[in-house]
């Protein structure tokens, strides 16, 4: 109640202090720290390597860090935090799904780790389906999808249960253009229904027209954040650029690199 | 909720063609392949008491016990196992160069001592005798005091090999199906490890679809587990019903202790499987292949490819056999059918339930790990 008469003070869902998190001697995560706010989609830019998916992976839970504190809904994330898992979609930088059950059995079996009750899980995928455009798909296997559908149904298992807070790993890798601007739109249209998402990409453009807030990440660390707008300025403030230096410009390079080949 | 993950869990085994393969289809094969193979010996096998000699001096004299025991031993009837001619010790060594006795035995200073041709499994039969005797003389003298007649009685049931070698119809071919049976359910270990590898996040990507949700993954390598289970029970009940109908082996009339243990051993195969996926991090396939591979391995050494290796493992390395779940298996039918008495039947069912609880409290222990290093 108090949040809604104060309108400025936005409710952080998310918030990473001090994270770092270490393979044996790599440093894979360095003293990483954020916030995220409700209904913001949150842009984690960097190149391969920069430790996206690690940070990610620590934030649900799954790895073990060396340091550092993450609260979900003001709340400690654990293994055993099943109330806040319930509230969270995960879509993993790989595609899982199992090869042996179709696009509808694949959906409804991970929507049934969330979802208990059958006719509403059943209107759950339905809409899940319908959202990433495979209703017509919903008895092929995953063997009989193209690449770009097949990245929709890996959204569609994480997203059936409609989270507050989506995790979106790098999910327009190796996509078609079709595929890509529909994901790209089911994105939006998830956070128009009012979710909450952090979204990594190496991709300038996507998070560009997707992202709220950027934070650029280089070796574990943050080299830049800011709005899209703000970040711009950045680039153009030579200045500014010198002091930041050539790891921005590695990274857009990096990224330039990565359009041509694609 | 386990309901709906029972049923993904049976929908996932099921399309699995290779897992079917394995586990449903290729023990039937090998069935097949047995009943040809084995068809022409089978009629050919009967046991024919095997000749011994024994030195008669004024050693022998002193064995009481052991000239009672191989005088029962050698009565004429139908369960004769000697052949027993008492010579010198020049006619015995005489006797065996001219192949008319397998082996012959001997005191010396109060210990027996075996000549044999060659370490065959008669040489083996005879070496057990010998040795159950000298073990339980006590027992024996015990008996002798009270009730001599009982003696013969004792040493057949104190010498395990001796009796099945001494049935007039020995089955090789029942050996080679009981190995069978204990290879099916070993394969159940294919099915339940593949089913867990699912729901780990440290061996699947879906695993890690799992760890994120709130669902505990407990409650999916359950399901998954009971499906398995269910799906080798099916597998178990198709061998049997195609040896019995289709390749009209008898299982005896203790059918339902067959089935009784096969399901034990079923239970033995499931929680082998989750034991390979909750502690080894390889690939499925590497897996896999691990578990055929000491599946086929402890069925080789219970007997699968000739009963000679199930006697020389039993008598040379008898700890490895007694801790080998397709031997228990084996064995336990095995003694079953050929035993009137069945305490080695349970001695193996309950040897069989310790591993399984053994290895199912080593697996909850690895799978209690929900956060990692790396994934
Ligand atoms: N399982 C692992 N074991 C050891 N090092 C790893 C592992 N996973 C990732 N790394 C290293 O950690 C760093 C960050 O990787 P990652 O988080 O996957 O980056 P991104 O998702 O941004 O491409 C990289 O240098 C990578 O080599
Ligand atoms: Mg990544």
């Amino acid at each position: 109640m108090k949040h809604k008469k104060n309108s400025t003070a936005k409710l952080n869902v998310l918030e990473v202090t001090h994270l770092t998190k270490n393979y044996r001697e790599q440093k894979a995560v360095d003293d990483l720290s954020f916030a995220v706010s409700e209904g913001e989609i949150l842009g984690l830019l960097g190149p391969n390597g920069s430790g996206k998916s690690t940070t990610i992976n620590c934030i649900l839970a799954l790895l073990k860090y060396q340091q550092g504190e993450i609260r979900i809904f003001g709340e400690p994330m654990t293994p055993a935090s099943y109330d806040l898992k319930r509230k969270i979609g995960v879509i993993f930088q790989e595609v899982a799904v199992f090869d042996e059950l179709s696009v509808y059995d694949n959906i409804d079996f991970f929507c049934g780790l969330y979802i208990t009750d059958a006719a509403e899980r059943k209107a759950k995928v339905e809409k899940a389906l319908q959202l990433v455009g495979l209703t017509k798909y919903r008895k092929y296997l995953p063997k009989q999808l193209s690449g770009g559908l097949l990245r929709r149904l890996n959204i569609a298992c994480g997203i059936a249960h409609e989270p507050e807070l989506i995790f979106l790993d790098e999910p327009t890798v190796a996509v078609d253009p079709q595929s890509r601007r529909r994901i790209l739109d089911n994105i939006k249209k998830l956070r128009d229904q009012g979710a909450t998402i952090v979204y990594t990409s190496h991709y300038m453009e996507e998070v560009e027209e997707l992202c709220d807030r950027i934070i650029i990440l280089d070796h574990g660390k943050i080299i830049a954040s800011g709005t899209t707008a703000e970040l711009k300025q950045l680039v153009k403030d030579r200045s500014v650029k010198q002091v930041v230096g050539p790891t921005l410009n590695d990274v857009f390079l990096e990224l330039t690199g990565r359009e041509l080949r694609d | 909720m386990f309901w709906q993950n029972f049923k993904y869990n049976l929908k996932l085994i099921l399309r699995d063609r290779s897992l079917i393969f394995w586990t449903l289809a290729f023990p039937l094969i090998m069935a097949l392949l047995f009943n040809l193979a084995f068809s022409n010996i089978e009629n050919s096998e009967k046991f024919e008491p095997m000749a011994i000699a024994v030195v008669e001096n004024a050693e022998w004299q002193k064995q009481e016990i052991f000239q009672k025991a191989f005088a029962a031993l050698s009565a004429e009837g139908e369960e004769q196992l000697f052949h027993t001619e008492y010579l010198s010790e020049t006619g015995a060594a005489t006797a065996l160069e001219n192949e008319e006795i397998t082996a012959y035995l001997e005191f010396q200073n109060g210990q027996p001592k075996i000549t044999a041709r060659e370490n065959g499994i008669n040489t083996t039969i005879l070496k057990t005798v010998v040795e159950r005797i000298g073990e339980q003389s006590q027992v024996v003298q015990e008996i002798l005091r009270k009730n001599p007649a009982q003696l013969g009685e004792l040493v057949r049931q104190e010498a395990p090999n001796l009796k099945d070698a001494s049935r007039p119809h020995l089955s090789y071919t029942m050996v080679e199906y009981y190995t069978l049976i204990a290879m099916t359910c070993l394969y159940a270990g294919m099915i339940s490890m593949t089913a867990v590898n699912r729901f780990l996040a440290n061996m699947s990507l879906s695993g890690r679809r799992v760890a994120v949700s709130p669902t505990p993954k407990r409650w999916l390598i359950l399901s998954g587990l009971s499906a398995s289970y269910l799906v080798q029970v099916f597998g178990l009940a198709l061998l049997f019903t195609f040896t019995i109908f289709g390749l009209k082996v008898d299982y005896g009339e203790n059918f339902a202790l067959v089935l009784l243990l096969s399901l034990v051993g079923c239970l033995a195969g499931t929680a082998f499987g989750v034991f390979v996926a909750s502690s080894i991090r390889v690939s499925e396939n590497a897996k896999t292949g691990l578990m055929i591979a000491l599946s086929m391995f402890g069925c080789f050494l219970a007997g699968m490819m000739g009963i000679t290796m199930k006697y020389v493992v039993d008598t040379n390395l008898p700890l490895l056999n007694q801790l080998n779940p397709a031997n228990l298996i084996t064995d336990g039918l095995y003694a079953l059918y050929y035993y009137d008495v069945c305490e080695r039947y349970w001695s193996n069912i309950i040897t069989l339930v310790i591993i399984t609880l053994v290895i199912i409290c080593i697996s909850i222990w690895n799978l209690r790990k929900e956060q990692y290093d790396n994934l």
